[in-house]
């Protein structure tokens, strides 16, 4: 088809350009698009666009449904009026607004966060509920169902005409977005992404899930507080009942619409849902919009049964919802009763059909036609980080027990791993093996026993704990960061940003090549490689590989022993390793700990082991049992 | 007895007889949740709808019960659409896709029923003559009446239906493990099509006793979602007898607060008792503690 252009500059830069010449745009939309409206709605589509970029924040980044951000854009509104109210400056009102929404923010993120999915929706749609019912009910501070009228201060002794608040509006959200760019392209960001993968790994790397869900509540909520300030300035009018459900759903609509994770969405979005209203009153344009839409939908299912395939769901769907759409535009004598029906519809063909928005869609379009130079890739430097605490043994264990209801899983478990040393974890399937990892690594708490990492002794049944205190883990089921890049694994994993030495570490796993890639484009075998130079970049005292082997292929456990033997050169850091490979474990343990029911049946040398005629049992039945014997052997051998 | 003792009770026991409602709309989370770990955040509305539809059947000449069966009927497609259109693929691709699609499916079927039936509150007619029952000074209505009997009797029967039925065994197999009851010969996707058409026909039917003691009209639907979502979280998504419990619960205490308190506040108990439940116990009063794995 088109052969790609190479426009000679980097992706970034295209993007400030791109920004820039918009907004100069919208600045000067005003002197052609007259009017007291117009400006009006202008304004609004701005203030919209720093309400749903802080949105995004937490239903794009975090990927969690949030119902609560309309009621939290209310509480900054309110918050900006009574201030204004009792007198404050400008800047003073403002800064009033983000705090009020601030505070309920971050206090109603920390319960409900420990919360997924369908009971994070249901809280923030409860505290929105109660949010409302409180501005109606508190009629001696909010005026109730009456709603509030003021004045717009003056900024700074200047008194802004629309025009002015108008540009004031545009200043803002342009830092507003970037800033967010900013904050959602750092370690910050790529931590927020790689939680939304897994938090199971974002905590049992230290990175620590709960706090940067908190973090992306509450720069959320302070941008809604933001957006309500301005919008209460704007309109100079406030009524509980126009915050309701019904905004919230506007909301989903504009982020989802415009495209998640990403800020050009958030402004697309909020674009669409300013002008949408607007669109239902002119019978005309919005039949001709929604035929247009219709038309769009229907290319892909087409193109599917020109070729003789039945259409899939997500390509029938979007069709059948804007033919919907469609019949109601001809056939509905007032459009403007639907309008909650026709945003449904809309909002349906969206979500299903468009994931990735329009923005998502543009880019994607642009990345066709467009080939950006890359951004250049750090300069490896180093290998695999010595840990800076020094001080005990990597990992003491004793007595360990852990009981789940009448099974006893670990039982009273005592180990030392010293420095420099490999100690391998074998036993039957079911023996307990993961569990004692799951009990060090602090996603369980053990029932007994103590757990002493690098000298210290972390709380139990705390990942962030463990973590802190050294321990690093690997997962038998893998918990990749799909989002991020292999690059990006490695640093959201630094307690210390590190580029060079990310790449060092990359290079070291043997997987230099493959910097720029995403993890959900990585091989199984890459992946496993990947989490081990993961669990590297934290600096552990004690790692603790989880069947690292499983599934590789010949030559890539051959790579795998070489990387655990170099890490193994490293002295100071102590290595826990299950693995049924028995090669794996003759050539790299110097001890080998045999798991059986839970407790330690023997611990030795390979070859000490390979004679110990408890072992022996326990993998292949007692000598005189010869049947169970047989039917034994099928397990993989030690 | 005293009066004002007496007045309480009243409410109280009013509140309790419409709490079993909300206990038998939570009713219908647990079936779905338990096939899937998905709920229809719409459930409000199809109790609404479930409701308008047993009104216009009854409008036309239908004798009451008959309109129940109606009714029944349309949640029973209504809940299979949902399934199909808006929670299918979203599991499948691991996402929280669903949540939004069930609020949006939820949203249109609002704005139809604004325009197909009008926005103004409507009385739904029932057979039954006037009056009451009266224990001990305590007056219950015939409508009430049938709520709690409905409502407990729907919950019985789908419970012996899950228990002693192949169908039923099938369910719970496949809310135990999708792919081991797949392997199994079981149609993972035809049991949680079957368990969302059956949540769908308990929403309907619900609407159809509710609709006679309240009344019928688009706003019933949103405020029903979440009453009956705080009975489902702080009962725990597991246990069908929690769920009677909590409901009652709920339903005395709102009905004492809004006397007390003013109508104005009579939702705020349940929202707050949700924000609780899910803060302190996310896996409910009545519910099993979840064991990570990884």
């Amino acid at each position: 088809m088109f052969s790609s252009i190479n426009p000679g500059v980097k992706e970034k830069t295209a993007e400030h350009i791109l920004r820039l010449v918009l907004f100069l745009f919208l600045a000067f939309l005003p002197s052609v698009w007259h009017g007291q409206y117009a400006l009006g709605l202008l304004t609004l589509m701005a203030v919209y666009g720093v309400l749903l970029i802080g949105l995004d924040a937490t239903v794009g980044y975090l990927g969690q449904v949030n119902l609560a951000h309309a009621a939290l854009f209310a509480i900054g509104a309110y918050g900006t009026a009574l201030s204004i109210k009792a007198g404050a400056p400008f800047p003073f009102a403002l800064l009033a607004g983000i705090i009020t929404a601030f505070i309920p923010g971050a206090a109603l993120a920390i319960p409900s966060l420990r919360l997924e999915g369908p009971q994070f929706a249901l809280s923030t749609l409860s505290f929105a509920s109660l949010t409302i019912v409180v501005l109606n009910q508190c009629e001696s501070i909010t005026n109730g169902a009456l709603g509030l009228t003021i004045e717009r201060p003056s900024f700074f002794s200047i008194k802004l005409d629309p025009t002015g608040f108008y540009w004031f509006c545009l200043v803002v959200l342009y830092s507003i977005w970037l800033a967010s760019d900013q904050l959602l392209k750092s370690r910050i960001g790529m931590a927020i992404e790689a939680l939304h993968d897994s938090p199971t790994a974002t905590d049992a790397l230290g990175i620590g899930s709960l706090r940067h869900k908190v973090l992306a509540f509450a720069w959320g909520s302070a941008l809604a507080g933001l957006a309500g300030g301005l919008h209460v300035m704007n309109f100079g009018y406030l009524q509980p009942a126009a915050f309701g459900y019904e905004l919230m759903v506007v909301l989903l609509l504009g982020v989802v619409f415009g495209g998640r994770r990403s800020q050009w969405g958030a402004f697309l979005g909020a674009a669409v849902v300013t002008m949408l209203p607007n669109l239902l009153s002119n019978r005309f344009l919005f039949s001709a919009l929604v035929s247009t839409g219709c038309l769009l939908a229907f290319i892909s299912p087409v193109k599917t049964l020109i070729s003789r395939r039945m259409p899939s769901f997500n390509e029938a769907a979007p069709a059948c919802a804007m033919l919907f759409a469609l019949l109601l535009s001809f056939f509905v004598p007032n459009i403007e009763e639907w309008r909650k029906g026709i945003f449904a519809l809309f909002l349906f063909a969206a979500v299903v059909g468009l994931p990735d928005g329009i923005a998502g869609a543009l880019t994607a379009a642009v990345n066709n036609v467009l080939v950006f130079n890359p951004e250049p890739l750090p300069e490896a430097k180093g290998s695999i980080p010595s840990p800076k605490v020094l001080t005990g043994y990597p990992l003491r264990t004793s007595h360990l027990t852990k009981f789940f209801g009448g099974v006893t899983a670990v039982d009273t478990f005592s180990i030392e791993i010293k420095p420099g040393e490999v100690v391998g974890l074998v036993g039957p399937n079911g023996s307990g093996k993961t569990t004692l990892i799951n009990l060090v690594s602090g996603l369980y708490s053990p029932d007994t026993g103590s757990i002493e990492i690098a000298g210290s002794h972390p709380r139990h049944g705390s990942l962030m704990a463990a973590a802190a205190a050294g321990a690093s883990r690997t997962f038998q089921n893998l918990q990749p960061f799909y989002s991020l890049t292999a690059l990006d694994s490695i640093i959201v994993c630094q307690k210390k940003v590190d580029r060079p030495a990310a790449m060092g570490l990359l290079r070291t796993v043997g997987l230099e090549d493959k910097a720029r890639k995403r993890c959900s484009e990585l091989s199984f075998g890459d992946l496993r490689f990947l989490e081990i130079g993961r669990a590297l970049a934290t600096c552990p005292r004690i790692l603790m590989l989880d069947e690292p082997a499983a599934g590789m292929s010949k030559p890539d456990i051959t790579r795998l022993i070489g990387l655990i033997d170099s890490i193994k050169q490293t002295a100071s850091i102590g290595i826990l390793l299950i693995e049924h490979h028995q090669d794996v474990i003759t050539e790299l343990c110097n001890r080998v700990a045999v798991m059986n029911g839970g407790s330690l049946i023997a611990l030795g040398t390979p070859e000490e082991i390979r004679k110990n005629p408890r072992v022996i049992e326990a993998y292949l039945g007692a000598e005189d049992l010869h049947a169970s014997c047989m039917i034994k052997t099928e397990e993989e051998p030690c | 007895m005293n009066p004002e003792i007496l007045a309480y009770t009243q409410m109280a026991v009013s509140g309790a007889l419409m709490g079993l409602a909300y206990a038998l709309v939570a009713y219908g989370f647990q079936l779905t949740f338990a096939a899937g770990k998905a709920v229809n955040f719409g459930q409000g509305e199809l109790v609404m709808l479930g409701a308008f539809v047993g009104l216009t059947l009854t409008g036309i000449g239908i004798p009451y019960w008959l309109s129940i069966a109606g009714a029944m009927a349309v949640g029973t497609g209504l809940g299979w659409f949902v399934e199909r259109s808006a929670v299918r693929l979203a599991l499948k691709q691991h996402n929280e896709g669903w949540i939004l699609l069930t609020i949006i499916i939820g949203l249109f079927a609002v704005s139809a029923a604004e325009n197909i039936w009008g926005r103004e509150d409507k009385p739904y007619p029932v057979p039954w003559q006037d009056g009451s029952i009266d224990f001990y000074g305590i007056s219950v209505t015939w409508p009430e009446i049938t709520i709690a009997a409905g409502a407990l009797g729907a919950m019985i029967l789908i419970e012996i239906a899950k228990r002693c039925t192949m169908f039923g065994i099938a369910v719970q197999a496949v809310s135990a493990d999708p792919d081991a009851a797949e392997l199994c010969g079981i149609r993972s996707t035809s049991a949680t099509s079957l368990s969302w058409a059956v949540s769908g026909a308990a929403a309907a039917f619900a609407g159809t006793i509710i609709g006679p003691v309240t009344t019928v009209g688009p706003t019933m639907a949103a405020a029903l979602t979440l009453k009956a979502f705080s009975v489902a979280v702080v009962a725990g998504l597991d246990s069908a007898i929690g769920l009677v419990f909590t409901g009652i619960f709920l339903g005395t205490v709102e009905n004492l607060s809004g006397f007390l308190l003013g109508s104005g506040w009579r939702e705020t108990p349940g929202l707050i008792l949700l924000i609780l439940a899910l803060a302190l116990r996310p896996q409910g009063i009545f519910g099993k503690k979840i064991i990570r794995k990884v």
